[in-house]
C-alpha cells in the first residue's frame, strides 16, 4: 500500500504496544464478516471458506493468524493470496488492496456474479459498487455498506452487521 | 572585562567540546543500533488476534489502531504544493515559536528581524505583516484586515499540542480562505482527546530567558474529551550593534478546547485562548517641528482572546457538513498607533459525491471585523477611525474523477465579495495524474486576489524626507486612497512526487506567477507649501497606489530519505526569481527593486534525524539564505543542533543551539532602528508527560 510505504518515515513514533495495527482489526473484520452475512446456496466444491487478497498484501501473516483453527458453520477457514481475478470465484470473501487502486473498476465487474463479497479500504469502493468499505474514524476502523450491490449477488447481511456500519446504501 | 569574556568562551568551548565527545562516543560505541521504534518484540500474532476476536462487532469498532499516519495521505493526492510538518519535526527542530518552525518548510522565506518580530513569506514578498499569506490556527484566520498581514508575535500554542503545520505554496485555491494569494499556512492543533494527562515543558537559556507551559487534559466515557493549558516566556534581546536593548519580549498565555463526538455522525469543538504580551520594538515618529523625526523605543502592548465552535456531521465517508463559528478580539497599543479590533466570523462547508465520478465541495463564509483605531502621533492616523470591515466568501468546486484513482480533475472558483471591493471571482483549475502507484504529477493554474485593507484605503502617514537649504522641513504625505483596488495573481504550476523503493521521497514543484495592480507608493502631484501646522513646511504628495506589476518564476525540491531505520535525512532547495516593474502611468517612487532585493534567491534547508541508543537523539539542521540585495544583508549559513535524551517514558531534557555557526548574523533589516542580529543560543529543556504520548 503506497500510503504505508510513504509514511514508514513520516512518524519516528514510539512503539505503541496497547495499540494494535490497523490491519490486525481489519482481519478481524474480514473473520467477522464470514459469521454474519449468509451467502446463497451454490454447490461449494472447497470443504473451506476461503478469504482472498487480491493485489499487494497489507495483512502478513495476521490475516493466517486470525483465521487459523477457526470454522464457519462445517468449513475450516482459509487465507489466500491472488495476483488476479481469475481464481476469484472459488473465493467468498475478496479483499481488494489499495494496490489495484487503477483497476478497481474492472475487478468489480470481473467478479459481479460470482457471488463473492467484495471488501477494500479503497477511497469511493462502495460508490463505484463495491460492498464494504473500511474507512477510519478518529483512529478506529469503521465500514460502509453497499447493500444494493451485495443483494444483486445474492448475499444477505444480519441485521447485527448492518447496525453498526456507519452507513449504509441501499 | 576581556579577562571575563575569554573565560566564557573558554567555557562555551569546553562544554561544546564535551557534547562532541558525548556524540562520537555513542557513535563509535554502537553496531547498527535497533531505533527504539523497533526495538520491542512483536507480540505473538495469534493470541492478539484472539482477544480481539473476542470482541463483539461494536467493540470492534471502539478499538483505537495505531495506522498508517494521514499526512503523506494528504501530500500524495493533493494537486498543490503542499508540505506537512508534522509534530515530530517540531519537537526535534529544537524551535520555540511558529515562525522558527516554518523555516523548515520549502518555499517559506523566514527572516528574524529581532526578537519579536518576523518577515515570511511564500515565494517572495515577505515581510513583517506577510500581507499575501493566509494563516489559519485551527480554521480561524489569523489575518488582521487592519494592515492585511498577520501579527506573527501574538500567534502561539503549546507547541507539543500542535498536530500538524499544513503549508501550501501558491495561491490556495478555492477551499482555503479569502486572501490566501501566495500560499496558505494551516496550523492544527490535535483533538483534546489525543492530549491527556499532564504536560509540564519548562526551559532557559541564554536568549530564552525563560519559558515554561502546563497542560492538563481529562475525558469521560461518554466521547466528552478537554484540554486546558498556560504557557508562558521571556525572552532576551538580540544582539545590537548600538547596545540599545528593546527588543525583550515577555508573554503570559491560556486556553482549552472541548471536543464532544455525540455519536457516529455528529461532533463538536469548542476552543478558546487569551493571551497578554509586551514586545519591545522602536518606531519613527514624525514631528512639524524640529526635531522632525525621532527613533524611539518602546513596548507594544498586545493582549487578546479568541473562542471558536465547530460542528461536523458526518453521511458518509466523503459526505459531510461543517459550521464553524468564531470571535477574535485584539487589543494592540503601539507607541506611534492603536488598534482595538473585534472579528466575528461564521463558515459553512458541504461535501457530496453526486454519481460516482463527482465529488463536490462548497461553502459560504461571512466574516465583519470591527476596528478602532488610535491616534497616538500626529502624522498617522485612519480616517474615519472606526470602521468595520466586510468580507463575504463563497466557493464551490468539484473533483472529477476522469480515470478512477488515476486522473482527477478539479474545477472550481471562490467568490469574494468585501466593503471595499464589488463581486470578484477567483477560479482555479487543478489536475491530478497518478500513473502508478510510485508517482504523481500535478498542475494548476489559479487567479488569486488580495483585497484592500484599512491601510490603503483609510490612512494618512507623513514621513520626513529632509531639510531644505533654506530651513525649511519637507515631508511626504500619504492621503488615503479610496480608489485602491485588490492586488492580482495569476498563478501556473507543475509538480511531480516519486516514491524510489521505500526509502527516498522526492517532491517537487515549479511556479510562475504574474502579478497585477501590486502596492506602490505613488506621487500624486508637486510638492506644496503648507502652513498649518506651523512652522511653513513643503510636502510631496502621495498615496498607496496599484503601480507595480511583474512576475515571479521558481520553484522548490524536498527530498525526504531513510538511509537506515534510526536515521532521516530530509531538506528541501527552493529558487525565487523576481522581476518586479512599475505600470503604465504609475508614478511609484522606486519601489519595485526594493521589492525584488528584499527576498533571497536560494535557500537550503538540509536536517538530520538521528535515533540514537540509549534513547538519546541527535537532530542537526543546516540552513542557508542567500543575499537580501535591496537591504545589504549578505547571505549566510548557520545550523542547530538537539540533542534529547528520554529518561524514561515520561520525562524528557534536551538541550538546543540555535543559529551556532557563527555569534551573531543579520537576517533582516530592521526599520527605522539600525539592524538588529541573530545571535548564537543554547539553552536546556525538560518536558514531563504523565501519559506517554
Amino acid at each position: 500500500m503506497c500510503f504505508a510505504v510513504l509514511t514508514s518515515f513520516a512518524s519516528s513514533a514510539t512503539a505503541q504496544q496497547s495499540k494494535p495495527e490497523e490491519y490486525q482489526v481489519k482481519a478481524v473484520y474480514l473473520y467477522n464478516f464470514g459469521r454474519f452475512i449468509d451467502w446463497p446456496a451454490i454447490a461449494n466444491k472447497d470443504d473451506s471458506f476461503t478469504i482472498c487478497v487480491l493485489g499487494r498484501d497489507p495483512f502478513g501473516a495476521v490475516l493466517d493468524a486470525t483465521l487459523a483453527g477457526e470454522t464457519i458453520g462445517d468449513k475450516k477457514l482459509a487465507a489466500r493470496r491472488l495476483g488476479s481475478t481469475l481464481e476469484a470465484s472459488n473465493c467468498r470473501i475478496l479483499f481488494i488492496s489499495a494496490s489495484e487502486a487503477s483497476r478497481m473498476k474492472q475487478i468489480l465487474a470481473a467478479v459481479e456474479k460470482s457471488g463473492v463479497l467484495t471488501v477494500s479500504d479503497l477511497p469511493d469502493f462502495t460508490i463505484s459498487g463495491g460492498m464494504i468499505q473500511f474507512v477510519l474514524r478518529d483512529n478506529k476502523v469503521r465500514f460502509e455498506v453497499n447493500l444494493a450491490a451485495a443483494e444483486r449477488a445474492g448475499l444477505t447481511f444480519s441485521s447485527q452487521l448492518l447496525k453498526v456500519a456507519t452507513d449504509v446504501m441501499r | 572585562m576581556t579577562g571575563g569574556m575569554t573565560m566564557l568562551t573558554t567555557m562555551r568551548r569546553a562544554y561544546l567540546g564535551a557534547l562532541i565527545l558525548l556524540v562520537v562516543g555513542f557513535n563509535l560505541g554502537m553496531n547498527l543500533p535497533v531505533a527504539a521504534a523497533d526495538s520491542e518484540p512483536s507480540p505473538d500474532p495469534q493470541s492478539s488476534q484472539g482477544s480481539l476476536k473476542q470482541l463483539s462487532l461494536a467493540q470492534l469498532g471502539d478499538v483505537e489502531v495505531t495506522t498508517a499516519s494521514k499526512a503523506p495521505q494528504q501530500v500524495w493526492k493533493t494537486a498543490a504544493a503542499i508540505y506537512v510538518i508534522t509534530q515530530e519535526d517540531i519537537r526535534r527542530s529544537g524551535a520555540t515559536t511558529i515562525p522558527e518552525v516554518l523555516r523548515l518548510a520549502p518555499g517559506v522565506e523566514v527572516a528574524r528581524i529581532d526578537a519579536n518580530k518576523w518577515s515570511i513569506g511564500i515565494r517572495g514578498f515577505g515581510s513583517r505583516l506577510s500581507r499575501s499569506v493566509l494563516v489559519l490556527i485551527d480554521g480561524r484566520s489569523v489575518y488582521s484586515t487592519l494592515l492585511t498581514g498577520t501579527y506573527w508575535e501574538v500567534q502561539d500554542t503549546v507547541l507539543e499540542d500542535i498536530d500538524r503545520i499544513e503549508v501550501i505554496r501558491g495561491p490556495g485555491g478555492t477551499v482555503w480562505g479569502p486572501n490566501a494569494v501566495d500560499g496558505v499556512i494551516n496550523i492544527i492543533t490535535k483533538n483534546s482527546k489525543d492530549t491527556q494527562g499532564t504536560l509540564f515543558s519548562a526551559g532557559s537559556g541564554n536568549f530564552e530567558s525563560g519559558f515554561a507551559s502546563v497542560r492538563y487534559g481529562g475525558s469521560n466515557s461518554n466521547g466528552l474529551s478537554y484540554r486546558v493549558y498556560a504557557k508562558g516566556f521571556e525572552r532576551g534581546a538580540e544582539h545590537h550593534f548600538d547596545d540599545e536593548k528593546y527588543d525583550r519580549w515577555r508573554s503570559a498565555q491560556g486556553g482549552f478546547r472541548i471536543d464532544w463526538v455525540k455519536n457516529d455522525r455528529d461532533s463538536f469543538t469548542l476552543q478558546g485562548d487569551g493571551y497578554d504580551e509586551g514586545a519591545g520594538e522602536t518606531v519613527g515618529l514624525t514631528n512639524y517641528t524640529a526635531p522632525y523625526s525621532q527613533v524611539v523605543t518602546g513596548t507594544e502592548y498586545l493582549s487578546g482572546g479568541n473562542v471558536l465552535g465547530r460542528w461536523t456531521r458526518t453521511f458518509r465517508e466523503g459526505d459531510d457538513i461543517q459550521v464553524q463559528a468564531y470571535y477574535d478580539r485584539t487589543n494592540r497599543y503601539e507607541p506611534n498607533f492603536g488598534d482595538l479590533r473585534n472579528t466575528f466570523d461564521v463558515d459553512y462547508l458541504q461535501r457530496f459525491h453526486w454519481g460516482t465520478r463527482n465529488h463536490i465541495s462548497w461553502g459560504l463564509g461571512a466574516r465583519a471585523s470591527q476596528g478602532h483605531e488610535l491616534e497616538v502621533t500626529p502624522g498617522l492616523y485612519f480616517s474615519p477611525s472606526t470602521r468595520t470591515d466586510q468580507l463575504d466568501t463563497a466557493f464551490i468546486q468539484d473533483n472529477i474523477s476522469i480515470i478512477p484513482n488515476r486522473l482527477t480533475l478539479e474545477l472550481g472558483t471562490k467568490l469574494l465579495h468585501t466593503n471595499y471591493t464589488g463581486l470578484q471571482l477567483e477560479p482555479s483549475g487543478r489536475i491530478l495524474w497518478t500513473p502508478t502507484e510510485t508517482e504523481t504529477f500535478w498542475g494548476a493554474v489559479t487567479r488569486a486576489v488580495r483585497t484592500p485593507s484599512d491601510a490603503e484605503r483609510d490612512f494618512y502617514l507623513s514621513g520626513y524626507i529632509g531639510t531644505l537649504p533654506n530651513g525649511t522641513p519637507y515631508f511626504a504625505r500619504f492621503n488615503a486612497n479610496p480608489n485602491f483596488q485588490s492586488e492580482q495573481l495569476d498563478g501556473y504550476e507543475l509538480g511531480f512526487r516519486h516514491l524510489f523503493g521505500s526509502r527516498l521521497y522526492v517532491d517537487l514543484a515549479g511556479f510562475f506567477n504574474e502579478y497585477y495592480n501590486l502596492f506602490s507608493e505613488d506621487i500624486t502631484g508637486s510638492p506644496f507649501i503648507e502652513n498649518t501646522p506651523p512652522p511653513t513646511h513643503y510636502l510631496l504628495p502621495a498615496e498607496f497606489g496599484n503601480g507595480l506589476q511583474g512576475s515571479t518564476t521558481g520553484g522548490e525540491i524536498a527530498p525526504e530519505w531513510k538511509p537506515a531505520s534510526f536515521w532521516t535525512l530530509k531538506g528541501s532547495y527552493s529558487y525565487l526569481h523576481m522581476v518586479l516593474r512599475r505600470g503604465p502611468g504609475s508614478q511609484d517612487i522606486g519601489t519595485a527593486p526594493i521589492v525584488e532585493g528584499s527576498s533571497p534567491q536560494h535557500q537550503v534547508v538540509a536536517q538530520s534525524q538521528f535515533d540514537l541508543p540509549k534513547h538519546f537523539t541527535l537532530d542537526l539542521t543546516y540552513r542557508y539564505v542567500s543575499a537580501l540585495r535591496s537591504q545589504n544583508i549578505a547571505a549566510y549559513s548557520t545550523g542547530d543542533a538537539r540533542v534529547g535524551w528520554k529518561l524514561t517514558h515520561h520525562f524528557e531534557v534536551s538541550v538546543v543551539g540555535r543559529n551556532l555557526l557563527q555569534p551573531y548574523h543579520v537576517e533582516y533589516a530592521s526599520d527605522p532602528a539600525p539592524n538588529v542580529a541573530i545571535k548564537r543560543s543554547v539553552f536546556g529543556q525538560l518536558v514531563w508527560r504523565s501519559k506517554e504520548n
